[in-house]
């Protein structure tokens, strides 16, 4: 009998990692929260890496899960900034990790990604299209991409997944 | 005689081709682990694989496949200098941030494949930021990205018409990018006992005293690294 228990125990120990994961993504059931920046940012201002954003609800999400009113305030923060560069690529704000009260960063999925205007792709064709032609091929490197802004219209949308560890 | 030395010859070739078959699942086996681990716990929906390859050396375009198949090849060359899992995780970190660039953007990820392949240098200071983000996540030490650079990339004389930044500027620009998003991994730093860590410290003290000069006047100036 005690051999059968330590042989069970030691089972136990050997199989523990596999069911130790610090997540399960099995349940697909997510609610959808909708946000809007509070204050318009762009990669013009002086903008920094890890800034905390604010942003406001939209829309009501009452049920027995979570419950956020119209208006109320919620944080991002500003993840990676790419700022705009020559042959017209464009500037580019990462917003994550948004902190709603009560969840887990663990249960939201949201990743915001804000491009400016991409004018890389009608540069590169003129770039070439110059290029036989010195030094006029090199005279689009001055061409800048457009620069990214996050206006107080643009939705962001963000999901919560309650049965998220 | 000749019968058994014949057997002997199979038994051990066998054994050898079974050891080396052996090692080199181990490191799949990691690289996987590792790379796996990076996924979810970013919670990155997109499909990913590592595959690691040690006959194949690394080609000019080396992104291709990360962009293009969303395959991360590890090669054996780059795979000698990993020491610990941190230092593996930096390694994949920087190529899942180039092969999640590839999903997003115009024409299935088209487009913004070539914007990496194009301005790869623009693209390879993005890569280093995503990566120390994506090991913060995923519970490694952000300051393995240094060491791991600091071991494998080799120092240019000028990067002005070259595809890639100095390394040195890179390191500078990751240094950065902790001081002001991840302070903690700077004051709890588990590295500073490490050998390479204080070789970087090192060769980077003028680049390092232009950050403190950037920290003391509350500049939001881009430095210029050398």
């Amino acid at each position: 009998m005690n051999k059968i228990l330590t042989f069970l125990f030691c089972l136990i120990i050997f199989c523990l990692p596999a069911y130790c994961l610090e997540y399960d993504y099995s349940s697909t059931e997510s609610i959808p929260v909708k946000l809007s920046i509070t204050e318009e940012i762009s990669t013009k201002m002086p903008i920094l890496e890890g800034q905390i954003l604010k942003f406001k609800v939209l829309k009501d999400v009452q049920n027995d899960r979570l419950n956020l009113k119209k208006g109320d305030i919620v944080t991002g923060r500003i993840e990676c900034i790419i700022t705009s560069g020559m042959n017209g690529f464009p500037a580019e704000i990462i917003i994550d990790n948004f902190k709603i009260p009560y969840v887990k960063k663990s249960q939201l999925i949201g990743t915001y990604i804000k491009k400016g205007q991409n004018r890389f792709i009608w540069v590169y064709p003129l770039k070439f299209a110059l290029t036989p032609f010195p030094p006029t091929g090199s005279i689009t490197n001055i061409i800048k991409g457009g620069h990214a802004k996050i206006k107080t219209t643009d939705i962001i949308t963000v999901y919560y997944y309650p049965d998220w560890k | 005689m000749k019968k058994l030395f014949v057997l002997l010859s199979i038994v051990l070739f066998a054994d050898y081709s079974y050891a080396d078959i052996t090692a080199e699942n181990r490191v799949q086996s990691r690289i996987d682990s590792v790379g796996v681990n990076i996924l979810n716990k970013n919670r990155i929906q997109k499909r990913i694989v590592f595959t690691y390859n040690k006959e194949a050396k690394k080609k000019l375009l080396s992104t291709d496949k990360t962009l293009l198949k969303r395959q991360i090849v590890v090669y054996d060359g780059l795979y000698q200098s990993v020491q610990t899992d941190d230092e593996l995780a930096a390694m994949l970190s920087r190529e899942i941030s180039f092969a999640v660039k590839s999903y997003s953007g115009a024409w299935g990820g088209r487009l913004d494949s070539l914007e990496v392949i194009a301005g790869s240098k623009k693209f390879e200071t993005t890569a280093d930021k995503r990566a120390v983000d994506y090991m913060v996540n995923a519970g490694y030490n952000p300051l393995a990205l240094i060491v791991y650079i600091n071991k494998t990339c080799p120092q240019k004389r000028s990067d002005f018409i070259s595809r890639h930044n100095l390394t040195s500027k890179r390191l500078a620009a990751i240094y950065e990018y902790l001081t002001y998003k991840y302070p903690q991994y700077l004051e709890n730093n588990e590295y500073i006992s490490n050998k390479y860590y204080q070789n970087f410290l090192l060769n980077s003290i003028e680049n390092r005293k232009k950050l403190e000069e950037k920290i003391r006047t509350k500049s939001a100036k881009a430095i210029r690294y050398e």
